[in-house]
């Protein structure tokens, strides 16, 4: 497995001289790696990044993976590789006595439209747009960014937040200290949970729609649209729930609260037919809950 | 009523005396009679388990040895090399077990967790449940070593998870204080098991991110 690892290993020193066919390659001494692969079908796209850098990765007509390698220094080896339509990005770090800058490293893919995804960092930026299949996004501190994506998209990370814009499908997003911004999303699955981090679901809710947020400590805000159709229940432990749409949401139509008795902090109500279903919690943070003009 | 409104009552209130209009509904409605006599066979068999399930040794044997055919995880190296291996290829292979225990642990906190709170509401719920205090025992430990670990690391993602750590260990005292005062407060056990699971995975990846790194 070892000889087999390095055999796939393409290092800057050597990396120019073992790229064959569709691969192009910079010059040796360039600390940038170029490389093509041609797929058939839905290609899956996977990539193991332990330096500190940014992945970026945008989509295209064609039916190729194109993948950039560019770094500081010599101290980070990449080992690229394809078995059918899966490829394998992988970037260890060489020399983990190195300064920080030499240990920075960037990737840029070109994807077709419909790819999956399996990308893990441990620090800098996650940014994926235009693409259309299943994604796993884990980073420790790295913020994740995605924009007009969709598919099963799962986001785990320890400290790093995400933004997702005009997402679609189902999102689940898992951190410790991280926020999530959800904007603009037609997401018909959502749930977000995080111990530290803020919350803002700014957006529509899809009918017969899941929806549950949750953070510790910190802010959950929604801000829904008057087309919107939901049942919501939102409820803390010592936090508070500031709501802002109270003239807009019918209270407790099942009767919930009575059954809760005085020990409930927070509210039900439903808004429209009430045919998404909307959960928010906190243990010691607040919700605020607001309709958009 | 209607059978969305039956189920929520049994989510929130358990199998407690159901209110007059619930009970009127699970008389006409087969379907949730059925509902009903499958959550009471649930809750009853549930009351038979053994509090406290401390499984045997061979059982983390058989699964590590499990992982390791499935390739999961790699093989335990064998001692082939005589010179002395470095400190931290010793505590590598500490830990290399230690990483699926912790991440077991968490599994074991989350399922203790949901039986907890299937729990019938009448009882006053215990702070910790006892059988969970021994892999909280382990899960402090395991964070005893992990820090002395991180200590000699500086690089961002060192300190970041140490932030993180230090964030949820205040998010786990926080939440056990509360509950000293407020022992039925399901909503902040939940967060609590939560936040125990999420330790322990945050443990494995601080460990296994340890290990890649040296």
């Amino acid at each position: 497995m070892c000889t087999r690892s390095m055999g796939r290993s393409i290092t800057l020193a050597f990396g120019a001289a073992a790229l064959l066919g569709s691969s192009t390659a910079s010059m040796a001494a360039s600390p940038r790696i170029e490389r093509h692969f041609v797929v058939n079908g839905r290609p899956v796209v996977v990539i193991q990044n332990v330096a500190n850098g940014r992945i970026e990765v945008k989509s295209s007509k064609s039916q190729e993976v194109a993948v950039i390698a560019t770094q500081n220094s010599s101290k980070i080896n990449f080992e690229m590789e394809q078995a059918g339509d899966r490829i394998d990005v992988t970037a260890n770090v060489a020399d983990a006595s190195a300064p920080p800058l030499d240990l920075e490293t960037s990737l840029q893919l070109t994807v077709p439209e419909e790819t999956e995804l399996q990308l893990k960092t441990e620090n800098g930026l996650i940014y994926v747009e235009q693409v259309m299949g299943d994604m796993t996004l884990e980073s420790v501190a790295g913020e994740v960014h995605l924009k007009e994506v969709s598919g099963y998209i799962i986001v785990k990370t320890t400290g790093g937040s995400l933004v997702c814009t005009q997402c679609a499908g189902k999102l689940d997003f898992n951190s410790v200290g991280g926020s999530a911004q959800i904007l603009q999303p037609a997401l018909t699955n959502v749930n977000l949970r995080t111990t530290t981090g803020n919350i803002l679901f700014d957006g529509d809710f899809i009918r017969t729609g899941l929806y549950s947020m949750k953070s510790g400590k910190g802010l959950v805000e929604v801000r829904f649209s008057g087309n919107d159709s939901f049942d919501l229940k939102a409820q803390t432990a010592t936090g508070t729930v500031d709501n802002q749409a109270a003239a807009f949401l019918k209270p407790d139509s099942h009767g919930t609260v009575r059954r809760f008795g005085s020990k409930f902090r927070g509210l039900f109500g439903t808004f429209g037919a009430g045919l998404a279903k909307v959960e928010l919690s906190t243990y010691s943070g607040t919700i605020r809950i607001l309709k958009r003009d | 009523m209607q059978c969305r409104d039956v189920e929520e009552v049994l989510e929130q209130d358990g199998l407690a005396p159901l209110p007059e209009a619930a009970r009127m509904h699970v008389a006409r409605c087969p379907h949730c009679r059925g509902y009903l006599a499958d959550l009471e066979t649930i809750v009853s068999t549930a009351h038979e388990l053994p509090a406290e399930v401390e499984p045997p040794s061979r059982v983390w044997t058989s699964l590590l040895s499990q992982l390791e055919s499935e390739g999961i995880i790699k093989e335990s190296a064998a001692p082939a090399k005589v010179a002395p291996a470095s400190w931290w290829d010793g505590f590598g292979q500490l830990l290399r077990s230690r990483a699926l225990a912790t991440v077991t642990v968490g599994a074991v906190i989350a399922a203790a967790a949901l039986l907890q709170l299937r729990q019938p509401s009448e009882k006053a719920l215990p702070p910790v449940p006892p059988g969970i205090q021994v892999t909280l025992e382990q899960l402090n430990q395991q964070e005893g070593l992990v820090r002395n670990m991180h200590l000699a690391g500086a690089s961002p993602v060192d300190v970041a998870l140490e932030q993180n750590l230090q964030q949820i260990d205040d998010f786990i005292a926080d939440c056990e204080r509360h509950l000293k005062a407020e022992p039925r407060d399901e909503l902040a056990r939940e967060y609590l098991y939560s936040a125990y699971q999420q330790k322990a995975e945050l443990l494995a990846a601080m460990m296994d991110r340890g290990r890649s790194v040296n």
